[in-house]
Formats: structure tokens, C-alpha cells, sequence
């Protein structure tokens, strides 16, 4: 059955590999993919343009959190009551989509945060594991909200949530950052279990360890300038 | 002696380029009495060398060499946040920017009404 209300926001950078087969998957399911092209140097623009999704392209390269903020922007004026946020690389699994937005209307919940740690996740490395979890406790502590997994790009959100939305961190960083609105805005939240796919494609592409440290200080240093 | 001469002639060329810079902001007349300053101060240290051990030793500094590396590592590191945070807001704006763009060609292509 086709989903009609529920917008998929899609943040594309270098996927040109990938991003075809993903946008496939996900319209067999879902009337609105929209895909934020954040300046890729490779073809990921033309491949999404020969799908029937939504392309937006940013003509530099801005970060995944900027491009979430501007793919939000755009599905606000689709149709939709629901909005997602899927990775382009292939590591989500539409099922646990659509088990997060079951969930989203059954118990009227605001937003759905998918955890890796609640779920199964194939193929990741342990030094990851330490990373993730360290950065779930500094989360928690400084959110005060309680989460198994802070830095996972699969999130259900209604309309409200969607409105009230606005990412200001352009890098890794929003993820701590959307975390810190559900908690002022003292949000309905939830989290479910997801599939994690790590596959080689998706480890090859995914964030450095040493990130960590950035993101860190982009969350100290945003704390300061409040 | 020629190192004199270098020394105030590149005060004066500071001063003039410091001045001159026509911006058109108001803000900036506070910048440029900073400027005018620091170029007198500058002519005055070259011409007068013992003049700066005087003042380093009203602030406890044994040579005045030393206060002036010290002055110029407290300006450098201030000038390298004020630049940090003034790249930070024009990054800001300079994405807000490249999101409009992009909405608005993505609205035009998908024939949606903004209202």
C-alpha cells in the first residue's frame, strides 16, 4: 500500500553509488522521497533526477545537519502529517520505518528516535561501539533525556515536531542538537529498535571515530554561546 | 638604522592602509582611532627603544622586549577568536543563503506555492 502522509527526507552526499537503489526501495512504499543533494562532487544529483523523487541541491557543501534543515523545509509544504529522516547509504531498514511510524500514530507519540543498541546491528566495530556509547552518556547527561543510541539518522517526527524543528548545527553535531529540542520542547518521545546494515559501502563512508572530538566541541562550544 | 626607517615607514603604510579602508560603517571609526594609536605607539617605540623597558618595568616586566611579546601573544590570540567567530556567523549566513537558493529552484522545478 502506498503511503501518501509521510514525507522521507533523504540527506545526499557522494552516494552516486547507492542513492538509485535506495530511492527505489523506499518510493515502492512512499509517495514523498525528498533527497537534499548537499553539493556532492560525484553524479548523485543526476541519479536522483532520473528517479521520481524530490531533489534539492544545495550548491555547496553544507553538512548532513544543514541538509536535514532543508529538506524539513521543503516537505513542510508537501501534504504530509509525518516526516522521516532516512541515510542515504543503504544502512536503514524500511521496515523499521514503518514499525517507528505505527508506533508515531498508535500511541500518538511526538517523534521516534531508532536505536542501534535496542535492535541488531551486523558488522560494527567495537572501537565504534566505545565511541557511540561514550557519546550517549555525555548526550544524557547534558539532554537529561534517556536514549541507548544518540547518533542514529533514523528518526519518525509529526507535523508539530517538523514545524518546531530548527537545525542550526550544519555537521554531525545536529544530531546532539535534535536531541537538545526534543528536550526543551519537552517533546513525546520514543525509541525503537533498528536494523543496522554496515555494510563495507556504508563503513567506507561512515563517520571517522576521531569525530567524536569534533562533535564534542561543537556541542560545548554551542553550549556557551546560549 | 635602516631597520629604523623600515619600521616606521611600514607604521605609516599601516596607518594609511588602516585609515583609508573605506568601508562605510560606522562601527569601524572606533577601529581606526585603534589603528591611528597603535601607529604612534609603534613610530614611538622604534625612535625611543628604552622608552618600552620603562613602561615593562611599571608592570613588572623585566625588559621591554618581553612586554611586547607578551602584548603580542594576548593580540594574536584575540585576533584569532574574533576571526574564528566572525568566519562562524558569515558561514551562518552564507548557508542560509545556499538554502534559499536550493529551496527556491526546488519549488520552481516541483511548481510548489510558497505562501
Amino acid at each position: 500500500m502506498m503511503n501518501n502522509h509521510t514525507a522521507i527526507i533523504v540527506p545526499v552526499y557522494n552516494e552516486a553509488e547507492v542513492i538509485g537503489g535506495v530511492i527505489k526501495s523506499l518510493l515502492k512504499h512512499f509517495r514523498y522521497v525528498i533527497c537534499v543533494n548537499d553539493g556532492s562532487k560525484d553524479n548523485s544529483s543526476r541519479e536522483i533526477l532520473k528517479t521520481k523523487a524530490y531533489l534539492i541541491n544545495h550548491s555547496i557543501n553544507m553538512g548532513q545537519g544543514a541538509a536535514l534543515q532543508t529538506g524539513m523545509e521543503f516537505a513542510r509544504l508537501l501534504p504530509v502529517d509525518y516526516f522521516i529522516t532516512f541515510d542515504a547509504d543503504g544502512q536503514h531498514d524500511i521496515k523499521d520505518v514503518m514499525n517507528m511510524l505505527g508506533e508515531l500514530q498508535k500511541n500518538k507519540y511526538d517523534i521516534i528516535l531508532g536505536s542501534r543498541f535496542l535492535g541488531h546491528t551486523a558488522g560494527i566495530n567495537k572501537m565504534k561501539i566505545r565511541t557511540l556509547k561514550l557519546a550517549v552518556k555525555f548526550s544524557n547527561l547534558t539532554t537529561g533525556l534517556k536514549l541507548t543510541d544518540t547518533h542514529n539518522g533514523l528518526r519518525a517526527f509529526n507535523r508539530h515536531v517538523a514545524e518546531t524543528m530548527r537545525i542550526t548545527m550544519p555537521d554531525m553535531a545536529h544530531a546532539s542538537e535534535i536531541l537538545g529540542i526534543i528536550a526543551k520542547n519537552k517533546f513525546r518521545y520514543k525509541e525503537m529498535p533498528v536494523t543496522i546494515k554496515y555494510t563495507e559501502y556504508s563503513k567506507r563512508k561512515g563517520q571517522s571515530v576521531t569525530n567524536a572530538v569534533n562533535i564534542a566541541f561543537d556541542i560545548i562550544l554551542g553550549k556557551l554561546k546560549k | 638604522m635602516i631597520i629604523r626607517i623600515f619600521l616606521i615607514l611600514s607604521a605609516i603604510v599601516f596607518l594609511i592602509f588602516g585609515i583609508a579602508s573605506n568601508q562605510g560603517n560606522s562601527s569601524k571609526a572606533w577601529r581606526k582611532i585603534l589603528f591611528f594609536i597603535l601607529a604612534i605607539l609603534e613610530v614611538i617605540a622604534v625612535i625611543f627603544p628604552e622608552l618600552t623597558t620603562d613602561v615593562a618595568n611599571l608592570f613588572g616586566v623585566g625588559r621591554g622586549t618581553d612586554l611586547l611579546l607578551y602584548f603580542l601573544t594576548v593580540a594574536f590570540t584575540s585576533y584569532a577568536l574574533i576571526d574564528y567567530s566572525h568566519r562562524q556567523s558569515s558561514r551562518k549566513e552564507l548557508y542560509e543563503l545556499a538554502r534559499k537558493v536550493a529551496l527556491l529552484e526546488a519549488y520552481t522545478r516541483y511548481r510548489i506555492k510558497k505562501e
